[in-house]
């Protein structure tokens, strides 16, 4: 016997463990469990109908032990799924052109570079300068912007829709408008450098908002008036979640084009505009966020039936 | 004072205590975009070598902003306790890590030299630690503070139930609050941020909260997270109001663009205490988190560790029920990825506690950081182990206005389980009775929100 195994011979005599082990218990007989559904659908309680009709958080979503039932996990990592990939999207560099617009982008080199420094997303690159100088006619009343921002997905989505619904609301009221101008790896600032360079009394930028949970599709719009490079959020006013769910863009353009119109009348914009003399003013608060119905994004199968949280109907949403 | 070091024969020379601390810290995207980061690991590790040479006396007399300039350093150095000072003044910090991490040194004792303490004082300690160092000590140091519920007693995890909506409709905040009250959250707060910041709104939404929580006999506190102005105007309306809020950040001048100072703050706290709905004595709720105040310009050249802690300098003036961090909240551009939010987090709950104060955590993410789920899961269990006094809880962890993602109503009870915490003494009570919990298990009721009316 070696002197380790010796040792140990003698440790465990003395610890009254010479003995070995006793054998396990034996184990218990598992019966098939039965498959169950744990808590189906929202709709069979009545706590989360009646919640449905006032909130679109996902309560009355029942419980396995402490934790989500599997149907619960799929429909909150398809959500996320959405978000993220929303996030991750990159405008084509083509993108713009494409859709008739004056192509810019910033200062930004690549995607991560565009999440990390928001300063260089606010400023153009020179080769964008010389092109805006170019090609985009100066001195409109306003100069509409389309960009990514947080959201290629939605930009390219309503973004051109939501930019041309705006250009024929503000013709409509009168007002000049420059060539759509169409911007990557935009920050919300960049307006001033374009609205500056063009000599526009408005600038108008609309650009993919940062997505929420299965919401990747969002705009926010926000508008200055005598754009600088040195103008603050204080004197921006915005609009966000635009989209067929919230505030749709034919109604958001008219929205818009009336805080464009009172800003040139009022010579302001930001905190110093009276919102009270705007039509529709009120709902044009900072912030001002419309509620948006819960699409269920998981259908089990191909045929994306109807059905659904909260009763929302739709099924598989696809890209 | 020596501000140098060599390492592998490379003499690494440092400007000034602030360049020090700024180049100590671990990687922060938020220090990168302020051009104050240390320019690689082994620079990082000369700076750390000077910082653990220097003094707490030391650090006293060179704050990263200084005294003329900025009413935080004033509010710090002159109430500063001279005899918990003079006990800790001598050591390095490099000795004063190893203090805080011996076994002899207790919460009590901790808690004995805090008001002796600057903020930059627990920021360069946190410079010298790792995660699990952070946790250790973090465990160590308690802060028991008593609203209508006494919350941070050991072996305790406490929850705020974050019932947000995107219009302030009320029924819907309602039932998101039943909701988590039936999962057992909500001990910390019942704490609303409103999309409408005006005193009516918050008004209409305390007095609905307050009607809910005494029909029902919940022992907790309410609070709408307004700013400070709209809440003291809601208070001349005359509604109920457990605790009063205010987003804090770490210099006077980003404190300005929050629009307030320490006066403004001194007149909430003096309301508060003659008309809280609380039985106290702690009134004030204060939420920060790292990254503000460069996002306003603020940040004198200073690293955002450093300026966290003097939020904290700040917060400690005013006793408050609830401190926490919103640390993954800011986004990318100040904590990059998982990694950097759950090192933040650690760092801010070590810092807060060893400054006296209770502290939670909103462990969250938003969709353009680069952080996962199951991160953010392991995050809380972290939290929990660390000592933490409080998580957030919401709907699946999703907050439908603020659009991001933090702590669920099934996260909570599931990190007490595996962590063996339980809510305060008073809402365990109250979870009992109502067959919510059956001890540390839960009850028969569990998650059956007809047990609210």
């Amino acid at each position: 016997m070696s002197r380790t195994r010796a040792l140990m011979t003698a440790l465990r005599a003395r610890l009254g463990a010479a003995e070995p082990l006793a054998p396990p218990p034996p184990l218990p007989r598992v019966e098939a469990p039965p498959a169950r559904v744990y808590t189906p659908r929202r709709e069979a309680s009545r706590f989360a109908a009646e919640a449905a009709r006032h909130t679109t958080a996902l309560v009355g979503i029942g419980h396995v032990g402490t934790r989500y039932a599997t149907d619960v996990v799929l429909q909150f990592q398809a959500e996320l799924a959405v978000a993220h990939a929303a996030v991750a999207a990159e405008l084509p560099d083509d993108w713009a052109e494409a859709q008739g617009m004056v192509p810019v982008r910033s200062r930004v080199a690549d995607h991560r570079e565009f999440l990390l420094r928001p300063d260089l997303g606010r400023r153009l690159d020179d080769a964008s300068l010389a092109r805006l100088r170019q090609r985009a006619p100066r001195g409109a009343d306003v100069q509409i912007i389309v960009a990514d921002g947080l959201s290629a997905v939605a930009c390219q989505g309503a973004g051109k829709a939501l930019a041309e619904a705006l250009r024929a609301a503000c013709q409509a009221r009168g007002l000049t408008v420059g060539a759509l101008v169409g911007a990557k790896f935009a920050r919300v600032w960049l307006e001033d450098e374009i609205g500056q360079e063009l000599d526009a009394r408005v600038a108008a930028i609309l650009l993919g908002e940062r997505p929420g949970l299965g919401t990747g599709d969002g705009l926010s719009a926000y508008l200055v008036y005598a754009p600088r490079i040195g103008k603050t959020d204080g004197d921006r006013n915005m609009m966000s979640n635009i989209h067929a769910r919230g505030t749709p863009p034919a109604q958001a353009a008219a929205r818009l084009a009336a805080l464009a119109q009172a800003m040139i009348a009022q010579g302001t914009s930001g905190v110093t505009l009276d919102l009270a003399q705007v039509d529709g003013g009120a709902e044009l608060g900072v912030g001002y966020r419309a509620p948006q119905v819960r699409q269920r994004l998981v259908e089990h199968g191909g045929g994306g039936g109807a059905g659904g949280a909260g009763g929302a109907g739709g099924g598989g949403r696809r890209r | 004072m020596e501000l140098s070091a060599t390492i592998r024969g490379v003499a690494y020379r440092f400007d000034s205590v602030k360049d020090v601390l700024a180049r100590a810290n671990p990687p922060k995207s938020g220090d990168d975009l302020a051009g104050v980061s240390a320019r690689d690991a082994v620079e990082r590790v000369a700076a750390r070598a000077v910082l653990a040479d220097l003094t707490l006396a030391e650090l006293r007399e060179h704050p990263v902003v200084p005294y003329e300039a900025d009413e935080l350093t004033r509010v710090v150095e002159d109430e500063l306790d001279a005899a918990a000072f003079k006990a800790v003044a001598h050591l390095t910090v490099g000795q004063f890590r190893e203090w805080l991490l011996d076994g002899a040194t207790t919460g009590a004792t901790m808690r004995a030299v805090a008001a002796g303490l600057t903020p930059e004082m627990a920021a360069a300690a946190c410079k010298l630690m790792s995660n699990l160092d952070l946790m250790t000590v973090g465990a160590k140091a308690e802060v028991v503070v008593r609203a209508n519920g006494t919350l941070g007693l050991p072996g305790r995890l406490s929850s705020r139930v974050q019932p947000n909506h995107p219009t302030d409709d009320v029924e819907g905040i309602l039932a998101s609050t039943r909701e988590g009250l039936a999962y057992g959250c909500g001990d910390a707060v019942i704490g609303v941020n409103p999309a409408t910041d005006s005193a009516e709104s918050t008004a209409a939404i305390l007095r609905a909260l307050d009607d809910l929580l005494r029909r029902n006999e919940v022992p907790t506190q309410h609070c709408v997270l307004s700013h400070v102005t709209v809440q003291l105007r809601a208070l001349q309306l005359g509604c109920p109001m457990d605790l009063m809020f205010q987003s804090l950040a770490g210099t006077e001048a980003a404190n300005r663009a929050f629009g307030i100072d320490v006066a403004l703050l001194d007149e909430a706290w003096a309301t508060m205490k003659a008309k809280t709905s609380n039985r106290g004595p702690n009134v004030m709720y204060f939420e920060t988190g790292q990254g503000s105040a460069l996002s306003s310009q603020a940040h004198h050249g200073a690293d955002q560790v450093t300026l966290e802690a003097r939020c904290y300098g700040l917060a400690r003036r005013y006793r408050p029920f609830l401190v926490n961090t919103v640390v993954g909240f800011i986004g990318p551009e100040y904590l990059e990825d998982g990694a950097q939010i759950s090192r933040a987090a650690l760092e801010d709950h070590f810092m807060g506690k060893l400054l006296g104060l209770p502290m939670g955590c909103d462990a969250c993410f938003t969709y353009h950081a680069s952080m996962g789920q199951d991160e953010l899961e392991s995050l809380k269990v972290l939290l929990g182990a660390a000592g933490c006094c409080y998580l957030m809880s919401l709907p699946v962890g999703d907050d439908i206005m603020l659009n991001y993602q933090s702590t669920s109503f099934h996260d909570i009870p599931t990190v007490r389980r595996l962590l063996g915490k339980r809510p305060t003494p008073e809402f365990d009570a109250w979870l009992a009775a109502r067959g919510i919990a059956d001890g540390a298990t839960p009850g028969p009721r569990f998650g059956d929100v007809e047990v609210l009316r």
